[in-house]
């Protein structure tokens, strides 16, 4: 290791991740940031409980003779499945609940999204999207060099939620996004802005060969803004008002409802799993776990220990790793030696292409001034 | 490891190879599945498809799919007999024979005219010989139990045993000693067999899901 | 004893997977590859893939689909659509497919049956008959070839004779009136095929329930019972996620005491 590599003595984020600033103590500002800016949004006791139900009488109130009262994405993770199964049972909401198939779908997500539905008595809507445009997407991703590549399924989640939401004219919005587990967030030239349709375009301008005709492309203007602020629909994170506890969490679904867990978050999607587990660490030298366990030290469900511990193992197993390599490139429709190419070329960051990040960045600011929020994130 | 390519293993020579199972290359069977279990299994195997790429095998499997008479006439164009017949008979290299490639190693078929390899002696017969019930349809097809008749190393670990079966003829060892294991299709008939190092299996541990992946992995710690 | 079948059905369409309701109204369903990956996991008994653009465009197989499937499942895999050469047959089973189905070409060629079985052997060569109920005012089944367009003036009992003496290893009875609509297996027809063939039935089209399974089971013993709509969609908005049946739900089938139930 350099003489310039520093880990933070409190969490576990290190200077691998670009915009980490260490104190004279070598604590990290994300730890300080949590503390001073963060904590007053996680309110899991009596204040949190009110909070809470005062937000799902205004879903009651409003979802009247509805068919539903608010939206949800189920993507089998342990978030929005554990966020399902509060809301639904303690609240007595009515959520229309869709899933976004992507092509990656692993056999563990769509186990737990039966059995939720089931046994909650739920009609699921799904949204498959069409596999040869999204294979297209991302191998376009891929070979532009740049680190987001699973921009192709998030935007897809982002625009489909918004497109039912408006369908059904449905104004409340569930999200599981948690301080809990989430607090700490993966660097933004790692996780670039989904829905930054200007590079996006581009970058199907530069690499992509198949004409994006039903792919659910979503402008921010349009759901951020325009659905957001004049149709009146509106964003909540339930978690952050209740405990949320991951092993708890886990047994519950479990005993209640047969659901299983899988070794690391967002490891539903097989994509997801290669990407986070595999490309970046590798390719880009970014392990998420670092933010991941961070947030959950932060939480007290991880001890900074615990965390230096699992850190040293990779993210999964590495036969796993080597069977996802051959399976993504063959989903991919290229043989291994082309994505071991794409692997090893020369690294492109956002900037690299057209982009809006300014008026993101400026918009993000905006919106955390009016509504206390910041983006895509865990408050 | 990459998806094999079969023309990469053709250009290997034997002094590299000391791969832990070799799969015989005669033109049937589905070579790709065996592969992949292997694969996963981190079991090194590769495919043989002339005598010298044969020659150091330290365990064999015989694949195969289809009539008795097109499978020996593939094999025997193959030109790989005379080493399959030293490794096996006189080098004593086990050797997994599967579905067509189990019941080639008899001395004939009722289902063809020309002769097996004759390294058991077994006769291959059709069930229908038998004069079962019209409720038995052929070809016996599906997931059926097998039953080891003693215990053995192929069928270690193997909890509850049921493989794919998808045939109309069956294997008739001359002595019941060879029957390593039954499944009960309108008669019980012997669904494995063991003679030393020679092992065949009627149904197709490749499309068996875990059970069939167990019984490779043990048969490459044979 | 053995087991009666349980076998999702996929069908392909413009490279992609899609379902249909009476043959027509192909509604998307997804990437191929990972819904056969998401079934190998389930492990589910047998898989179906049917090809349904490939007698009408006339085009041979797509066999570098059919080699990743292949590759994929750890059961047996029978794949048709379009198969109308002895060579077509021989290629799609040395990429690893246990069976091939053949369906307008076997009406149009009995050649092809005959010698396929020849070559690869019987119990490769799998018969589709798609099968609708024609007529004004007397309705009589009817075989229809061209992915439900063509009628043919066959009754199907007397094709699926045919083709087992022609060598035939299986026969896939594909209701059309049935497909997609999730009421149940049209039972007088497979009753009708069922006595006139030694060989093995599966029966596709209608499945809508687990217990339109079990009944097939109770009413014929041994027989394979296919499904596409009934693995491939959820609830009444027909959402997309690929189900199939648990170890106990599948026990539970097979403890119907099928060696007592009769031909008759």
């Amino acid at each position: 290791m350099s003489d310039s590599y520093k880990i933070c003595t409190k969490l576990v984020v290190d200077s691998s991740y670009p915009d980490v600033q260490f104190d004279e103590f070598g604590v990290s500002h994300t730890y300080n940031d949590f503390h001073s800016n963060v904590k007053k949004y996680w309110q899991t006791g009596a204040n949190g409980k009110r909070h809470l139900e005062e937000l799902v009488l205004s879903i009651k109130r409003d979802g009247r003779g509805k068919e539903f009262d608010c939206i949800m994405g189920l993507s089998g993770g342990l978030d929005s499945s554990y966020m399902l199964h509060k809301m639904v049972t303690e609240f007595g909401l009515r959520p229309l609940v869709f899933h976004v198939d992507g092509g990656w779908n692993s056999e563990l997500a769509v186990h737990n999204i039966n059995v939720l539905v089931d046994k909650l008595g739920l009609d699921l809507y799904t949204e498959v999207i069409n596999w040869q445009e999204m294979r297209n997407f991302q191998l376009a991703m891929f070979k532009s060099g740049v680190p987001h590549i699973d921009i192709p399924q998030d935007h897809s989640f982002i625009a489909v939620l918004y497109k039912f939401a408006r369908e059904h004219g449905i104004k409340y919005i569930l999200n599981g996004g948690n301080i809990a587990s989430e607090s700490v967030a993966v660097p933004s030239e790692i996780f670039y802005w989904g829905t930054d349709l200007v590079q996006i375009r581009d970058i199907l301008a530069q690499f992509g060969s198949v004409p994006m005709k039903s792919y659910p492309f979503s402008s921010i203007l349009h759901h951020k803004l325009y659905l957001r602020y004049f149709r009146g629909i509106k964003v909540f994170k339930p978690l952050n008002y209740m405990p949320f506890v991951q092993k708890d969490a886990i047994s519950t679904l479990q005993r209640i409802y047969n659901w299983k867990p899988y070794s690391q978050k967002h490891f539903e999607s097989r994509f997801t799993r290669f990407f986070e587990g595999y490309w970046l660490p590798t390719r880009f030298g970014v392990d998420v776990r670092r933010a991941q366990f961070s947030s959950l030290i932060l939480s007290g469900q991880m001890t900074r220990e615990a965390a230096l511990t699992r850190l040293e193992q990779p993210p999964y197993d590495s036969e796993l790793m080597r069977q996802d390599f051959e399976y993504v490139a063959t989903k991919l429709g290229i043989d291994t030696d082309e994505l071991r190419g794409l692997h090893e070329m020369p690294k492109k960051f956002y900037w690299d292409y057209r982009n809006r990040n300014n008026f993101f960045k400026l918009g993000e600011w905006v919106l955390s001034r009016i509504a206390g929020t910041t983006r895509g994130g865990a408050y | 490891m990459g998806p094999v390519s079969y023309s990469w293993y053709n250009s290997r020579r034997c002094i590299l190879s000391r791969a832990n199972v070799t799969l015989v290359d005669y033109g049937i069977g589905n070579l790709q599945a065996f592969c992949n279990i292997y694969s996963r299994l981190n079991v090194s195997i590769d495919i043989a498809s002339t005598p010298e790429e044969l020659s150091c095998a330290k365990r064999i499997i015989l694949p195969g799919v289809g009539a008795f008479d097109w499978a020996m006439t593939r094999l025997i164009d193959s030109g790989l007999r005379e080493m399959l017949d030293d490794l096996v008979l006189t080098q004593h290299v086990p050797v997994l024979g599967v579905c067509v490639g189990m019941q080639i190693m008899a001395k004939n078929s009722e289902e063809g005219v020309i002769p097996g390899l004759g390294w058991l002696d077994a006769k291959v017969k059709h069930f229908n010989h038998n004069n079962l019930s019209p409720d038995i349809h052929f070809p016996h097809m599906g997931w059926n139990d097998v039953e080891p008749a003693f215990q053995n190393e192929l069928f270690a670990n193997i909890i509850d045993p049921r493989f794919y079966f998808l045939h109309s003829y069956y294997f008739s060892p001359a002595n019941l000693m060879q029957t390593l294991a039954t499944t009960e299709y309108g008669i019980q008939f012997t669904s494995a067999a063991v003679s030393g190092n020679i092992y065949g299996v009627q149904f197709h541990p490749e499309k068996s899901h875990s059970w069939g992946i167990q019984l490779l992995r043990n048969f490459s710690e044979i | 004893m053995l087991r009666p079948r349980i076998i999702p059905c996929l069908l392909i369409h413009n490279g992609g997977l899609v379902k249909t309701v009476k043959f027509t109204d192909p509604k998307y369903v997804g990437d191929p590859l990972n819904a056969v990956r998401i079934f190998n996991e389930k492990i589910v008994d047998e898989l179906i893939v049917l090809d349904i653009d490939a007698t009408v465009s006339n085009a041979p197989p797509n066999y570098k689909l059919i080699g990743e499937l292949a590759g994929e499942c750890r059961m047996p895999l029978c794949y048709g659509g379009g198969v109308k050469s002895l060579n077509e047959v021989e290629n799609i089973i040395s990429l690893g497919v246990e069976k091939v189905a053949i369906s307008s070409a076997a009406l149009a060629d009995q050649t092809l049956i005959k010698e396929s079985a020849q070559r690869v052997g019987n119990q490769s060569i799998v018969v589709v008959i798609d099968v609708k109920k024609t007529g004004l005012i007397s309705k009589r089944y009817e075989v229809f070839t061209h992915n439900g367009k063509r009628s043919s003036g066959v009754h199907p009992v007397e094709f699926a004779q045919t083709m087992e003496s022609l060598g035939v290893g299986e026969i896939l009875i594909n209701s059309i009136d049935k497909d997609g609509t999730l009421s149940g297996y049209d039972m007088d027809l497979v009753d009708l095929i069922r006595r006139v063939v030694t060989i093995p039935v599966t029966v596709l089209g209608g499945a809508g329930s687990q217990t339109d399974i079990a009944n097939l089971f109770q009413r014929f013993g041994v027989i394979g019972a296919a499904a596409g709509s009934l693995f491939v969609f959820k609830g009444k908005y027909r959402a997309v996620l690929i189900q199939y049946l648990s170890e106990i739900e599948k026990d539970q089938m097979y403890l119907l005491d099928i060696s007592d139930s009769p031909l008759s």
